[in-house]
């Protein structure tokens, strides 16, 4: 096969993967405290038009307001997840349903969509936007170049993320302390850890960078602003942290690969090398992922590579 | 406990209350709401007023909020079934799409027979469909104990795909590729006249021949929850899984049987988008829509009661089309989902907090109260 | 005074407290006292469950608490740790009187506790779990090997032989409960509680853990464990602290006495005079029969073993026995709730199917478990419904898949006539009454199907004494109606007091079955503690 076909699918899997992962590992924290949230896509919408409100109205240095808005698609974002944690958390409603309702409180046909009019940012090309870097000046290294050396900050914040709840993960106190609250919060209660508090910050946590992944949309990925321009990346995400067990390590190559098998289907068409169906490669991970939760539901395989035991479940501590 | 507030769950609810909490919720909402248009320069009243209009008394318009509330009726159905029995089916968005591929092939095979009996195939084909979609999460939870809400979940996204495939990415059975536009904008094959689902018109508007059996099927869910053997163990397993292990009730049946009724009626759904509204198979549409998930939130409002749930996908249905109705300038469709949203989260957290009691305490160690020492 | 291998002091006075001795008074010097409690007094609505107790350990010493259920053991430990504060009575721990709030203020004085179900994270490592919630300077770096180095050498230093690196729910339940005494040592224990530690071990781990339980005696460190087994405290305890109702009866060293006196000091030497007075009347046939019946218990261990036991019709067969020595699922595997792994289980001659609820019921069992709330009933469905929930399926209830709503609730009308139901009405939803209320509901629902054996677990715990007595009447009205009746009790007057037969159960085994009008409370309660 063409190396340029490669490229190109490679390219277009990294763009189509950075607000997965952005988006992903937020929800992989809120998950790992034991909070499901499917509000993801509508704190996206959220972090994406408030991100393109700010980049649009404030003139001043295209740095710092990219800044600003970057700063803005993440407390929007958090401004969500904190609904949905206080009704979740504190109120104990249901947590499929709260995370709907925030969907459709900010979604496509909600709060973004209306802020988007009532700010009339609609349809207007965006006035800043970041813009690939020539990272060490090694852009033009064959293949790997355009790879690796040339990105927008987005994608190696996506990167450095990554690496970063892997640390704090595996190798921090508190990250210790957060997967034994979404395991077994009964024991991290004994033990004196604060399970409330753990699960509010990871669901803020969370929805912080869900709005920064749908930031990405109106900041760099094409400057502008559109009712539901993310196309239901929320959902995948949402996915994506199941089908990556809840680990970073995973959700970074499941981002790629799902970024890859969407942008497979069509280039395989235009270049007439179909066997399979694009659908069937990009429907494909969504069934291992059921295959895959299937065969981790024996005792075996459970212990060690399980669910967050207590997901969607809320906690009460044994009271009078 | 929530810091010096003591919350302990209420013995029972009293009546009253269980009637003034959701009111006084949607007036929180209207107020909350309110406050919104006001901020961004709109005036509640007149906004409400329109709305209202829009969404019923204005020509047309009880039909336009009848085309919106049928397809809720029946997923708000399939997750309120589900639900009560906390099986947590969120595949209600996949199990209609499966619905809405099953229907329209029964339609286009048996495009000539008598009407009558095109549609009662129809609608057995999008049950059928819907049913056996739903219980690969079923067999998974029931025999393996596998989380149904990941599995519905990712199941959603499959039958998304298959559906895609069917019309945009094959020479499918349901993909029409007769009119010479067909080969470069993809769409599905009209089904037949007699696929098409008659309408009751009753006065000025049109009653849906879907909504018609939603409702039925409301009524007939609540008779079987409330009157028969069945539902009994239904609301016991609901309750509490000991108790019904204890008297002798089969849980893994129950949950099979449980989760194929809750799919068929999505996938009676799916029939009824393609006999009452659209007479084509559209992925694009349906994925648009999300009926699946709002029949979800739909439920949950209506506190997962079957017959409140017609009433309810009536509201919701009204509102949505209050919003596409009146979009424009002075009425923004991002209207639509806020007001939802808003309304979702007072009542939502005001039936939670009626079922407590909430007092003030003194810091005080509390002892695990089963009063018994050893 | 006080450590095990000497003093030959005579049992003079009823309670030996070390305070008591004046320095130097069989020429050693009393050891500092870890802890003192003083009257302590614990009231829960209805029942005193410790009133004024006192006693006290000093440092290096093992202590152990001996007593029945009921006695009041496990209250007194949740007041030395902080989990309940006392209504009245003092306490002070190493010289210092202080007041507990929360564990973490009885952690901070060095108490821990280590529960009979243990708080670990079953997927995490045991040096991530040992490192858990630690008092440990704010420390934002864990690196797994450092820690594992940490926990290695605290395991070697505390002589605690676990595996740093094993996973949780690799280990056995002996070495998982070596990890939480571990927790607690890293985390400063001076003064140790354990609650029924043997009870999930076997002999050869029991052994284990007594030879950690002295060395950390050795070290300084005050152990004070609760027990009902009495070959247990007399091995291991310095000192034995015998509560019997709430009451400290007395203390002894355990090195002046033996299984007698302490089994008669834990249920008491009345002779139970209503145990004569009962109708002696003629058993018929056997209908319960259990033949070599072994059972898994919830973690996994043997529960039952080799159980082989028969009721008649008629008669009331009382299970004694401290509760957690197979009780709870001999019940369930007469029931169906649970499977058996061996054995075979009959009903009036027919094979009951193993771990089928329902083929229970078909073959006339009834069952009133002792988890009301959580098994018995469904709390948010009505009286009705309740009173239905074994019924529904008779053809009476019903026309064809239709529940019958007014056969059901002309039913719960009568049967709360019957058995004097306090309630508004039989669609008055069934968590609102009360305990009585509720048991009686159960009662009639179990009797009501008219069954062949009925099985009563704990029938009065909780209630108040009116609705015990009615309780206590109707089990045995009922067989005399011809029921066999299995009644498992922690409370032995009430043993005593209806059954025909008793059998005591000890460590998963029937050590004993006896005539009620033979047998004595001595004896049963050597049995009940493992020291016949």
């Amino acid at each position: 096969m063409n190396s340029n076909i490669v490229l190109a699918v490679v390219v277009s899997a990294i763009a189509f993967g950075t607000p997965l992962v952005l988006a992903g590992l937020g929800e992989l924290l809120a998950e790992r405290s034991g909070v499901l949230n499917l509000g993801v896509e509508g704190m996206m919408l959220m972090g994406a038009v408030c991100a393109f409100y700010v980049s649009q109205e404030l003139h001043w240095s295209s740095a710092l307001v990219l800044f600003l808005a970057v700063v803005a698609s993440m407390v929007a974002g958090a401004a969500m997840a904190l609904i949905h944690a206080f009704l979740t958390i504190t109120i104990r409603v249901n947590q499929i349903v709260s995370g709907l309702a925030i969907t459709i409180f900010a979604g496509i046909i909600g709060l973004s969509s209306y802020l988007g009019e009532v700010w009339n940012i609609g349809g207007v090309a965006g006035l800043h936007q970041f813009n690939q870097v020539n990272l060490l000046g090694l852009k033009n290294l064959p293949i790997l170049g355009p790879l690796i050396f040339n990105q927008d900050v987005f994608v190696y914040a996506s990167w450095v993320l990554v690496v970063a709840v892997l640390y704090y993960l595996y190798r921090t106190r508190p990250g210790l302390y957060l997967r034994a609250v979404g395991e077994n919060p009964a024991a991290a209660d004994a033990m004196g850890i604060n399970v409330t508090a753990y699960r509010y910050t990871h669901t803020l946590i969370g929805g912080a960078l869900a709005g920064l992944g749908g930031a990405y949309f109106t900041l760099a990925l094409a400057p502008i602003w559109t009712d539901g321009l993310t196309a239901g990346v929320g959902w995948i995400a949402i996915a994506l942290v199941i089908f990556a067990f809840w680990r970073p390590d995973l959700l970074v190559l499941g981002a790629y690969l799902f970024g890859i098998f969407s942008a497979l289907g069509p280039t395989l068409q235009t270049h007439h090398i179909t066997a399979l169906p694009s659908e069937f490669y990009s429907a494909l991970p969504f069934l291992m992922t059921v295959i895959a939760l299937a065969a981790a539901s024996t005792s075996w395989a459970n212990r060690r590579i399980g669910t967050p035991a207590s997901l969607g479940i809320p906690y009460t501590r044994e009271e009078a | 406990m929530i810091g010096p507030l003591r919350v302990e769950r209420r013995l029972d609810t009293p009546k009253w209350l269980k009637v003034v909490v959701p009111l006084a919720s949607l007036v929180l909402a209207a107020i909350i709401v309110g406050i919104l248009l006001l901020a961004t320069g709109h005036n509640p009243l007149s906004t409400y007023h329109q709305m209202y209009s829009a969404a019923i008394t204005a020509d047309g318009a009880l039909s336009s909020t009848l085309v919106y509330a049928t397809p809720l009726l029946f997923t708000g159905l399939c997750a309120a079934f589900a639900f009560r029995m906390r099986t947590w089916n969120i595949g209600g968005e996949g199990q209609l799409y499966m619905g809405a591929v099953g229907a329209s092939a029964t339609g286009l095979v048996l495009g000539d027979w008598p009407r009558p009996l095109v549609i009662i195939a129809m609608v057995i084909g999008g049950a059928l469909a819907g049913m056996l979609w739903a219980e690969i999460p079923a067999l998974l939870r029931a025999y393996l104990r596998t989380n149904e809400i990941l599995t519905s979940l990712m199941l959603n996204y499959v039958a998304g795909f298959f559906m895609y495939y069917l019309i945009y990415d094959s020479d499918s059975y349901w993909r029409d590729l007769t009119t010479p536009g067909a080969s470069v904008f993809p769409t599905g094959k009209t089904l037949g006249s007699h696929a098409n689902w008659p309408g009751i018109t009753i006065g000025s508007f049109t009653l849906p021949l879907g909504f018609v059996i939603g409702a039925a099927l409301a009524v007939g869910l609540l008779l079987l929850i409330r009157s028969t053997r069945y539902g009994f163990e239904m609301r016991v397993m609901g309750d509490s899984p000991q108790a019904a292990n204890y008297s002798g009730i089969r849980t893994k049946r129950k949950i099979l049987s449980v989760m194929a009724i809750s799919g068929g009626v999505a996938g009676v759904a799916g029939s009824s988008q393609i006999g009452d509204f659209g007479h084509v198979l559209d992925p694009r549409g349906l994925q648009q829509a999300q009926y699946g998930y709002t029949g979800i939130v739909v439920a949950a409002l209506a506190l997962y009661n079957p017959i409140a749930v017609v009433l309810v996908s009536l509201f919701i249905g009204g509102l949505t089309n209050a919003g596409f109705a009146l979009e424009g300038p002075s009425f923004p469709t991002g209207l639509v989902g806020t007001i939802e949203g808003i309304i979702l989260f007072t009542v939502l957290g005001g039936e939670i907090l009626a079922r407590y009691r909430i007092s003030w305490q003194r810091r005080h160690v509390v002892a695990v109260g089963t009063g018994v020492a050893s | 005074m006080l450590d095990a291998g000497d003093g030959r002091a005579a049992l003079a006075a009823p309670a030996v407290l070390a305070s008591d001795l004046p320095a130097g008074a069989v020429g050693r010097v009393p050891k500092a006292l870890a802890v003192q409690a003083i009257e302590m007094t614990k009231r829960f609505p209805g029942v005193v469950a410790n009133d004024h107790v006192s006693f006290d350990a000093a440092e290096g010493e093992v202590h152990a608490l001996l007593g029945e259920n009921g006695a009041g053991k496990t209250t007194l430990c949740n007041l030395l740790m902080g989990l309940y504060r006392p209504d009245d009575g003092r306490l002070i721990i190493g010289g210092k009187p202080v007041r507990f709030h929360s564990p973490r203020d009885a952690q901070g004085s060095g108490i821990f506790m280590v529960h009979q179900h243990l708080r670990l994270v079953e997927s995490m490592t045991v040096a991530e779990n040992v490192v858990l919630g630690s008092s440990s300077p704010r420390q934002l770096r864990f690196s797994p090997r450092a820690v594992e180095r940490t926990v290695a050498e605290a395991a070697e230093r505390f002589q605690m032989s676990v595996d740093p690196r094993a996973r949780i729910w690799q280990l056995s339940l002996g070495e998982r409960q070596r990890v939480e005494i571990l927790k607690a040592l890293c985390r400063g224990a001076r003064i140790l509680i354990l609650d029924e530690p043997t009870t999930v071990l076997t002999p050869q781990e029991a052994d284990q853990l007594f030879s950690s339980v002295r060395d950390m005696a050795a070290a300084g460190r005050t152990v004070i464990f609760i027990s009902h087994k009495l070959p247990e405290v007399l091995a291991v305890a310095d000192r034995v602290t015998i509560l019997r109702n709430g009451h400290s009866v007395t203390t002894l060293p355990t090195a002046g006495t033996d299984a007698d006196d302490l089994a008669g000091l834990m249920v008491g030497r009345e002779v139970s005079l209503e145990a004569v007075a009962k109708v002696t009347h003629e058993a018929g046939p056997a209908v319960l029969e259990l033949a070599g019946v072994w059972a898994r218990g919830d973690l996994g261990t043997e529960a039952l073993k080799d159980i082989t036991l028969e009721v008649r019709a008629g008669e009331i067969l009382g299970i004694a026995g401290v509760s957690g020595n197979g009780q709870r699922e001999l019940a369930e595997v007469i029931t169906g709730l649970r499977p058996t792994t061996r054995g075979m289980i009959k009903i009036g001659g027919a094979r009951l199917p193993t771990g089928d609820p329902r083929g229970a019921i078909d073959l006339g069992i009834a069952y009133v478990p002792e988890d009301r709330m959580g098994t018995g009933i469904a709390p948010n469905l009505s009286i009705a419904e309740n009173l239905m929930l074994k019924s529904y399926r008779a053809k009476t209830m019903r026309s064809g898949p239709v529940l019958s709503s007014r056969k059901a609730i002309a039913n719960a009308r009568e049967m709360i006539e019957r058995f004097d139901v306090r309630a508004p009405g039989p669609r008055t939803l069934i968590r609102q009454l009360s305990g009585g209320n509720i048991q009686k509901v159960l009662l009639a629902r179990e009797l009501s199907s008219q069954p062949r054996v009925l099985v009563a677990a704990s029938p009065t715990r909780g209630l108040d004494v009116g609705a015990t007595q009615y309780v206590r009447r109707v089990l045995r009205d009922t067989a005399t109606s011809g029921v066999a009746v299995v009644m498992i009790s922690e409370d032995l007057d009430e043993v005593f007091e209806l059954s025909d037969r008793i059998a005591v159960f000890y460590n998963g085994r029937v050590v004993g079955t006896l005539k009620a009008s033979e047998a004595d409370r001595q004896q049963i309660g050597l049995m009940m503690a493992g020291a016949a």
